[in-house]
């Protein structure tokens, strides 16, 4: 086991999925063996991701005017004939193909097997059970908190939390969201992997929903928040003390961060000063 | 030059449909060139003007938007050229700037005015190719075709970036390079 130190621009580059066959084993084998050099480039991937997320919102803004006057104007002039509906067809074709590029860019720029990056089992069964009970009309969670009166509401948000964190072994918390709009429906004991897991079902004033989906972590070292679209569906997910969180919902990444950030800071709160 | 196309003075409409579509891409790379929303979409316009005037030289077997972030990246260096203003862009301002571009920043648990930051503190030379690969997802090839440098370079320049950006995210309160745990990183 005599590896030469890779250099960290063919690191660098391995985390770009710029690397090949004997390249990419030797840094796989160095990172394996070396942990701190593998933190160093966990750090550098959670940059990469957070670059990412900090400006994808730019993507969902409306184009201004402007810019798409200059893409059909003519001999510099706005040309009449692409006014009104043929234009809107256009600027659909236009998003087509803007999206055909992003999702051929997506899949070329996908680095190899990288452990890290890619979602661990337990967030698809985050996801799936979102996908499976959010859109339950009769029966979305085990344990209600909305029914009654507000003492019972009450009653039934401390059973449930209590019961939650004796199954889980962890705390569970009741995290409150009504600042972002969303309202604590119930939650339910899931299987996870290796033991239970717990879902927390919230909804906003439209009927949307987003849930938290809650473990006790694999190992107990604080993880970056992590972005992941599974389908239909966007997850943030990321590990704090003994407890795994996975936020999922249909919503855009920009909200679903801001709920995310307002669970994280919410649980460091609670962790800091217990006051229920 | 020759072109499989004969040339014709005015763009045709495909080629402004697949324009179109790659204003979204445009506008987010400009905006982590200058940072600033209206001075970004300027740029976005000027790239826009000139590859309507140079159609007829794009290929189009190639990829569109390798060919106009190239552009966006020759209108951003002869714009740092002309004005100097650009080239100073002031951290706190630009960080203030970038507030106010997110319509929903949520509460802010320490990482974006650190990243961008620490972006602005980076290198013209380090920053796009930083950008190009990690959120743009351009390979090493296409970053080096838009910046026309040597892929080897791109590569130097990537891994640089990645190192100084991290010296400037852990900040004064770790000044070397060391030992270092995982931090939390949002």
């Amino acid at each position: 086991m005599d590896v030469q130190r890779p250099d960290d621009e063919l690191i660098s580059a391995w985390l770009d999925g710029e690397t090949e066959g004997h390249d990419s084993e030797r840094v796989q084998d160095w990172l394996r063996d070396h942990p701190e050099d593998a933190a160093r480039v966990r750090l550098w991937a959670a940059d990469r991701d957070a670059l990412r997320a900090r400006l994808a919102s730019v993507l969902d803004e409306p184009v201004p005017d402007k810019l798409t006057q200059t893409v059909w104007r003519r001999g510099g002039r706005f040309a009449s004939g692409w006014r009104g509906p043929w234009l809107q067809v256009a600027m659909a074709a236009g998003l087509l193909v803007a999206g055909a590029l992003i999702g051929a860019t997506w899949v070329r720029g996908m680095p190899p097997d990288l452990s890290w990056t890619a979602a661990p089992r337990w967030t698809q069964r985050a996801a799936f059970a979102h996908a499976v009970y959010a859109p339950e009309v009769r029966h979305p969670v085990e344990v209600s908190v909305r029914e009654g009166d507000a003492v019972q509401q009450r009653e039934q948000e401390q059973h449930l939390s209590r019961w939650l964190t004796r199954r889980l072994s962890v705390p569970v918390k009741l995290f409150d969201l009504r600042d972002q709009g969303f309202e604590l429906v119930g939650g339910r004991l899931l299987p996870d992997g290796g033991g239970p897991s717990a879902q927390l079902m919230y909804q906003d004033s439209a009927g949307q929903r987003v849930t938290i989906y809650l473990r006790k972590a694999d190992r107990d070292a604080p993880a970056a928040f992590r972005y992941e679209r599974q389908g239909d569906l966007g997850l943030f997910y990321w590990v704090e003390g003994s407890s795994g969180f996975a936020l999922v919902g249909p919503q855009s990444r920009e909200r679903l961060l801001a709920l995310a950030q307002s669970i994280y800071q919410q649980d460091q709160q609670s962790t800091a000063a217990p006051t229920r | 030059m020759t072109s499989p196309r004969k040339p014709t003075v005015q763009a045709n409409d495909v080629f402004r449909q697949q324009l179109l579509g790659a204003i979204p891409r445009l506008r987010r790379y400009a905006r982590s060139l200058v940072f600033d929303a209206a001075a970004a979409d300027d740029l976005v316009q000027t790239t826009l003007e000139r590859a309507l005037a140079h159609w007829h030289q794009f290929d189009q077997r190639r990829d569109l938007l390798v060919w106009v972030l190239s552009i966006a990246h020759n209108a951003h260096m002869d714009q740092r050229r002309r004005d100097s203003r650009v080239t100073v862009v002031d951290p706190e301002r630009a960080s203030a700037e970038q507030d106010s571009l997110a319509p929903d920043p949520g509460v802010d648990v320490g990482l974006r005015i650190d990243l961008i930051n620490a972006l602005t503190r980076l290198s013209v030379e380090q920053r796009e190719p930083l950008l190009l690969v990690s959120v743009e997802q351009l390979t090493y090839a296409e970053c080096a075709e838009v910046l026309r440098i040597p892929v080897g370079t791109v590569m130097s320049r990537v891994s640089r970036a990645r190192a100084a950006l991290r010296q400037w995210l852990d900040g004064s309160a770790r000044p070397a390079a060391g030992a270092r745990g995982l931090r939390r990183v949002v």
